[in-house]
């Protein structure tokens, strides 16, 4: 029927392009939608906005507790370091998870790309890939956490080298960043599954490959920003 | 792509409609029975906040008459009164209420984009609501920190629930954040992918957009409670310092240093102002149409009004600090939010006029809902006014912590949109039972409610202005420069205020006996134009438009048109010929 | 039509109301005139609206309410009357917001010869602080606070030797000198307000806010706390007695000086003992009390208490009321020890005494006392009544319970703590009448008695 409607008055079809401020306006505001996206797809962008501000509201209070404690803050880089054969290299750990990371990001693209081609398999193991490298990351995680707490006796509520603020910010954020990461693997593992048993394909979209890419390039972009805040400042 | 969409939603109907009783009304997908439930929970909570104001009440006006409450009973009290109010009930019901209600009715869809989801943001509020209820049972009862939560006071002890009152507390509002969040998430997803054809943004009637504005606004406000809730927590239970700096809590050294308690006001009130926001837009949305319709008019000067709504929530973002100009932050600040809060008075002010120059030349039908409309502009003008004194910045400091703002807030968001939650419902009862309520009960409830309750308010500000302060247990005759006759019109305000409480009983009665014994209200009593009122049975059936879905041809506001045989025209009526022009409206397509 | 009719009432009477309340602003005290000035101009300008706009609505109801054959007029927008009222409200806002700035601008630049005066916020009292000769104040710091530094004092800073230290809530200030507030907290928020200052600061844990002003006028103003601080915020209480310069600097050096507090000897128990001898006729050689003479027991009671009291006999704050008989039988005793001195060694040989465990005399529902005591009381006199210096609170658990039966009766009657200058009286006596009644009172003391051991 909606052919039908269309008929009667196509100009509802697409808003005309009118130029300018007004334009846009008329863009946004045409019928039905606002946007050219799916309903998941549109709906996961307002959410990773909605999840901005949260990770905002975290590291500006990690600023400002940063600024407000009374104690010297501990030197990140001496902190991060890894003993490598006797020799103290700094911020090695972190090096090496942010580049699992960011090549998570990669084969998530890659994913994508061979999901719109319909490419069951290759998407599959992709996604695979993808979820690995996050577990390895969360993993490097895990194993920086205990260093911390037992090698260097780390605590939320304070730590041998300073600042309380500065255990109990890293565990917070750092630790949110983590549950993130563990989601999108899960999320990552049941789309797989379903690319495999070739769910999308009847459903004739693949478009779900691509919203968990959105929000797994959204997670790497997050960590990006944790790590200048806590390793580089 | 997006066609495929709106055409798979038109076969939807045929598919998954429910059979069971569990799934149609319990465990249900409807956002028709969704929004039930979720108004239910919340009225039912709205009622224990009403008693809780009771006993409030009944201290402040009668201190040594009735002994019932001690000083922690009175402060635990405030805190859950305020914070139900506006959080469990208000937001509640505006949002997962009516929102839930009204964004797919008026915008043409079958029902929200993710109904499952939507169905467990109402559950998992639920929980909240329970998680909430049980801080009333916990050692030491609920947290009396105030609503507003400050720490360090909120986690020492010497305030009541310092441990598991206020634990629960930020639990339930995080549960809170993830309900709203899901249902957020489809409210706004909903009004920008799936409105029928024809239905523009520049086309929804102001309910959608005021609900739409104020669930963005959600959305983009709660991340910084839900981060302050956890950092809050985890200096209760795990004893970091983000908020405590060192501290002697009644003569003991504490192990906390170097936090920041300013920090949590900033995180709090950033949410904390767009929060009264999101209860007040979709009231301000809300009331547009209600006076529209009943005034058989056009809501005047839309274009305008889409826009303060849209400005009243950007601005509603950088006020915050207006909460704050005495809390001990640099007074630097002051100036620039006592500018910008005051600028948020020129885009509410537009909507005031616009909504009295509805009535202006209108004809004006005096229904029980128009009343409540009309009631909210009164008491809203009235409270917002004096929102301005506490804006600006100087004439802020005698009056903060004072009953001038209590007066203040109780009027502008505790009676206006109060009022127009009572409108509206009397206004969709019929469209939701197929039943009317009764008008004679709903004039009489209007009327005790509307100026039983500017009794309570009005005489609050003149105490608040001599300097009583508020969040107090009781007024010791040893302070000097109270009156004897302050605590004389304390009483009376206590007075006021049981009459209105009980007043709300001919509501709840109505509700109840409406449902059977109700006139039979038709597809669309109030002859309006919106597409809620033109679905093919009443109450709507799953999936709502039946086989097809609307089509609308004109914006929502089409009342008495110049040659028009009605004196209104259902949006989704076809277009005639011979129409005037004019941008949007009128009969054009 | 009635609708109108009430809106039309309601703006007439809101108006009246306004005119004709007794309540209005309490009469200044201080330089921030200017404040009042910008709320007038504020309620001129949203007055104005509030009548117009609404007495419009009113005429718009009536005008254009429903009759046979009215059609609404169909005028979606006019630009220019949309306009118009958008730049007429501006300028309303402006009209406002100017005069509102300007005032602020004032009280963000602190005047250079603005003497300085620190306020010590905790929970629930006030304590000040004034630099000495040298006009700064000495280095303070949190983590340095005890029962015996309740200022918190940084022994090894030099400047603070001189600092004079308040321990009372009553604070004296020399009229028509511009003063600058240094506000501290010990635990959480306060807020230091005095209404007819009309500035005000809340007090931060962690930092240092200000504010300032120039009274104007002598008188003694209540000091309300207005930042929400826990159970016993509303009784959290002080007094600004403004007087002239002279008044004043008499006042001030009757305060002692933080050097010479520190330079005080610790009492001494032999001293005591002799001092002491008079008391035992009443309360026993022990101090083990005696309630044939309502003399109670003394031993075993925190000396920071016993000081405070032998000090309000002495001065006429305790025992004022012509009702408290035994209070007043207790005056010439406690005017027989000649000063501090002699108050501190009695204190400290009492200390000295065994702390033996009174037989109860008090009976009722210790189930029920529990409850009233665990929500209440405990909040000020710790969880197991052991007292708690920092309220100010004495120490429940072992002492005579019928005597604390009778005080609690007399805060109750505002025979005890009626006093304008028994501060911590006043804020138990508010709490007393928390209790609902004798029994109430029985239940409590029964179930305190089941703390001791
Ligand atoms: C629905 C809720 C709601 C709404 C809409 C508002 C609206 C406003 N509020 Fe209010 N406010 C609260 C809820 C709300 N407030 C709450 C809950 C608190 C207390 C929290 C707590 O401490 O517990 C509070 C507290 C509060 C404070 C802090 C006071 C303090 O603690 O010291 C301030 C200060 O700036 C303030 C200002 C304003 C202003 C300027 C508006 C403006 O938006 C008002 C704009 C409206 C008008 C101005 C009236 C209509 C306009 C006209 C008729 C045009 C003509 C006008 C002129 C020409 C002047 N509010
Ligand atoms: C929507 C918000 C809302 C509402 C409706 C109310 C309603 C009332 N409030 Fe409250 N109040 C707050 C929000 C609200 N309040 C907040 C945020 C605070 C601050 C807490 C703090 O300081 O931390 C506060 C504090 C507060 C105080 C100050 C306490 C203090 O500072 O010491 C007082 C004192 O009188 C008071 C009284 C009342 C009364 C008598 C009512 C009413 O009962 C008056 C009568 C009105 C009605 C009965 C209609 C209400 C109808 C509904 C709520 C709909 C649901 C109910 C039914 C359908 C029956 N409230
Ligand atoms: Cu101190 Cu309230
Ligand atoms: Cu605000």
């Amino acid at each position: 029927m909606n052919q039908s409607a269309l008929a009667e008055n196509p100009s509802l079809a697409a808003p005309g392009a009118t130029p300018g401020l007004r334009g846009v306006v008329a863009d946004w505001s045409a019928d039905k939608q606002a946007f050219a996206a799916p309903w998941g797809k549109a709906m996961m962008w307002i959410f990773l906005l909605s999840d901005t501000f949260v990770f905002t509201c975290f590291l500006t209070s990690y600023m400002n507790v940063r600024i407000s404690t009374t104690e010297p803050w501990p030197n990140a880089s001496e902190v991060f370091a890894l003993a490598v054969g006797g020799a103290h290299i700094p911020l090695l750990l972190i090096a090496i998870m942010t580049f699992v990371l960011i090549t998570s990001s990669g084969t998530m693209a890659m994913a994508v790309n061979f999901g719109y081609r319909r490419d069951r398999k290759r998407t599959a193991r992709l996604l695979f890939a993808t979820a690995a490298l996050g577990l390895t990351f969360v993993g490097m995680q895990a194993f920086e956490w205990t260093k911390l707490i037992v090698e260097e006796g780390v605590r939320p509520w304070g730590n041998p080298m300073g600042a309380a603020q500065f255990g109990s910010t890293f565990f917070m954020i750092t630790g949110f960043h983590g549950l993130h990461v563990s989601a999108g693997v899960v999320y990552l593992i049941v789309v797989a599954m379903r690319v495999l048993s070739g769910f999308y394909d009847r459903k004739g979209a693949y478009e779900t490959v691509e919203v968990a890419g959105l929000y797994w390039h959204f997670v790497d972009l997050v960590w990006v920003f944790i790590f200048a805040f806590f390793y580089l400042w | 792509m997006s066609f495929i969409a709106i055409a798979d939603r038109d076969q939807e109907h045929v598919l998954h409609e429910p059979q069971s009783f569990i799934r149609k009304y319990v465990w249900s997908q409807d956002h028709k029975v969704i929004a039930i439930q979720y108004a239910a929970v919340a009225i039912s909570i709205g009622v224990l906040a009403v008693v809780m104001s009771m006993m409030m009440r009944l201290q402040l006006g009668f201190p040594d008459t009735f002994s019932l409450i001690e000083p922690e009973r009175y402060y635990q009290f405030i805190t859950m009164h305020g914070m139900i109010m506006v959080i469990y009930l208000l937001t509640a019901l505006f949002l997962g209420g009516f929102g839930n209600l009204l964004i797919p009715l008026m915008c043409g869809a079958r029902d929200m984009v993710f109904p499952y989801m939507n169905m467990l943001s109402f559950w998992v509020y639920l929980l909240a609501v329970l998680v909430l209820l049980a801080g009333l049972f916990a050692p030491g009862g609920p947290t009396g920190a105030g609503w507003t939560l400050y720490p360090p006071q909120s986690v020492l002890p010497g305030t009541p629930g310092a441990t598991w009152g206020v634990i629960l507390m930020l639990v339930s509002l995080a549960i809170f954040i993830v309900a709203f969040t899901m249902g957020g998430l489809n409210y706004v997803t909903t009004v920008l992918q799936a409105r029928c054809s024809g239905m523009t943004l520049m086309r929804m009637p102001l309910s959608v957009w005021g609900i739409f504005t104020a669930s963005v606004l959600g959305l983009l406000a709660f991340p910084a409670l839900f981060v302050s809730a956890i950092m809050m927590l985890l200096d209760n239970v795990v004893g970091t310092s983000f908020f405590m700096p060192a501290i002697v809590s009644l003569g003991e050294q504490t192990n906390y240093s170097g936090g920041s308690p300013l920090l949590f006001q900033h995180l709090f009130w950033f949410f904390g102002h767009p929060e009264v926001y999101i209860v007040a837009l979709p009231a301000f949305g809300v009331v547009s149409d209600l006076l529209s319709t009943h005034a058989r008019k056009n809501i005047f000067g839309y274009r305008m009004m889409v826009w303060a709504i849209l400005a009243i929530g950007c601005l509603s973002f950088v006020v915050w600090a207006h909460h704050m100009y005495i809390s001990g932050m640099n007074p630097y600040f002051g100036f620039f939010f006592a500018t910008t809060t005051l600028i948020i008075a020129v885009p509410t002010a537009i909507k005031v006029y616009n909504w009295i120059l509805t009535i202006w030349r209108g004809d004006v039908h005096l229904t029980t809902p128009m009343l409540f409309a009309i009631g909210f502009i009164f008491t809203f003008i009235n409270g917002g006014l004096t929102g301005l004194f506490l804006g600006n910045v100087t004439v802020d400091v005698p009056l903060s912590g004072t009953y001038f703002v209590v007066a203040h807030f109780h009027m502008v968001m505790g009676v206006s949109p109060v009022l127009v939650v009572f409108g509206a419902i009397y206004h969709w009862y019929p469209k939701v039972t197929g039943r009317m309520l009764n008008e004679t009960l709903g004039k009489a409830h209007f009327w005790i409610t509307f100026l039983g309750a500017y009794a309570i308010f009005l005489p609050m500000h003149y105490l608040g202005i001599m300097g009583v302060p508020r969040r107090y247990y009781a007024y010791p005759e040893s302070i000097d420069f109270i009156p004897a006759s302050a605590a004389e019109l304390n009483q009376w305000i206590s007075v006021a205020a049981m009459i209105v409480a009980a007043a709300q009983l001919l509501f709840l009665f109505n509700v109840f006996w409406s449902l059977r014994h109700g006139a039979p209200s038709g597809p669309n009593p109030w002859r309006a134009t919106t597409l809620e009122w033109q679905t093919p049975d009443t109450p709507p059936k799953h999936g709502n438009w039946g086989k097809q879905l609307p089509v609308v041809h004109r914006w929502a506001y089409d009342y008495n048109v110049p040659g028009a045989a009605e004196d209104f025209i259902p949006q989704n009526a076809p277009p005639m010929e011979d129409a005037p022009k004019g941008r949007d409206h009128g009969v054009k397509a | 039509m009635v609708l109108a009719g009430a809106l039309v009432l309601l703006v007439i009477g809101t108006v009246l109301f306004h005119f004709l309340s007794p309540w209005w602003l309490t009469p200044i005290a201080s330089n921030w005139d200017t404040i009042d000035e910008t709320m007038h101009v504020t309620f001129w300008v949203t007055g104005v609206v509030f009548v117009s706009v609404n007495l419009f609505l009113a005429y718009a109801i009536v005008r254009y309410r429903h009759r046979k054959g009215l059609k609404a007029h169909y005028e979606p927008e006019n630009r220019k009357l949309e306009w118009g009222l958008t730049i007429a409200t501006s300028v309303g806002i402006a009209a406002m917001l100017a005069p509102g700035l300007a005032v602020w601008a004032r009280f963000v630049t602190v005047p250079e010869d603005a003497s300085l005066v620190e306020v010590l916020g905790q929970q629930w009292s006030w304590s000040y602080r004034f630099p000495g000769a040298d006009g700064r104040l000495g280095k303070s710091d949190t983590r340095l606070i005890s029962v015996d530094n309740p200022f918190g004092m940084s022994p090894d800073d030099p400047v603070g030797e001189d600092d004079v230290l308040v321990s009372s809530p009553e604070l004296h200030l020399p009229v028509g000198k511009p003063v600058k507030f240094e506000l501290r907290s010990k635990d959480v928020n306060h807020q230091f307000a005095v209404p007819q200052f009309r500035m005000k600061m809340d007090l931060v844990p962690g930092m240092v806010t200000y504010f300032w002003l120039t009274p104007t006028r002598t008188g003694e103003f209540d000091a309300l706390c207005e930042q929400l601080c826990g159970t016993a915020h509303f009784a959290m209480r002080g007094r600004v007695v403004v007087q002239e310069e002279d008044e004043f600097k008499t006042w001030l050096a009757g305060q002692p000086t933080y050097g010479a507090a520190r330079a005080e000897i610790a009492g001494d128990p032999a001293a005591g003992r002799t001092s002491f001898a008079p008391c035992t006729n009443c309360h026993g050689a022990q101090a083990e009390g005696d309630r044939e003479l309502n003399a109670p027991k003394l031993s075993g009671q925190a000396a920071w208490y016993l000081a405070r009291q032998l000090n309000d006999f002495r001065n006429g704050v305790r025992g004022a009321h012509q009702d408290d008989v035994y209070g007043k039988q207790m005056i010439p005793f406690a005017s027989m020890l000649a000063d501090q001195a002699n108050i501190r060694n009695v204190v400290a040989y009492i200390a000295t005494l065994p702390d033996e465990r009174p037989e109860s005399t008090v009976f009722g529902d210790p189930a029920r006392g529990r409850r009233i005591y665990e929500t209440t009381c405990s909040t000020c006199h710790g969880g197991s009544a052991q007292g708690v210096w920092s309220t100010h609170a004495p120490r429940l658990a072992n002492m005579s319970d019928w005597y604390m039966q009778r005080q609690l009766e007399n805060f109750r009657a505002g025979i005890r703590g009626s006093h304008r200058q028994d501060y911590y009286g006043a804020q138990m006596s508010s709490i007393a009448r928390t209790l609902a009644d004798e029994r109430a009172a029985a239940d409590v003391l029964d179930y305190i008695h089941t703390l001791g051991q």
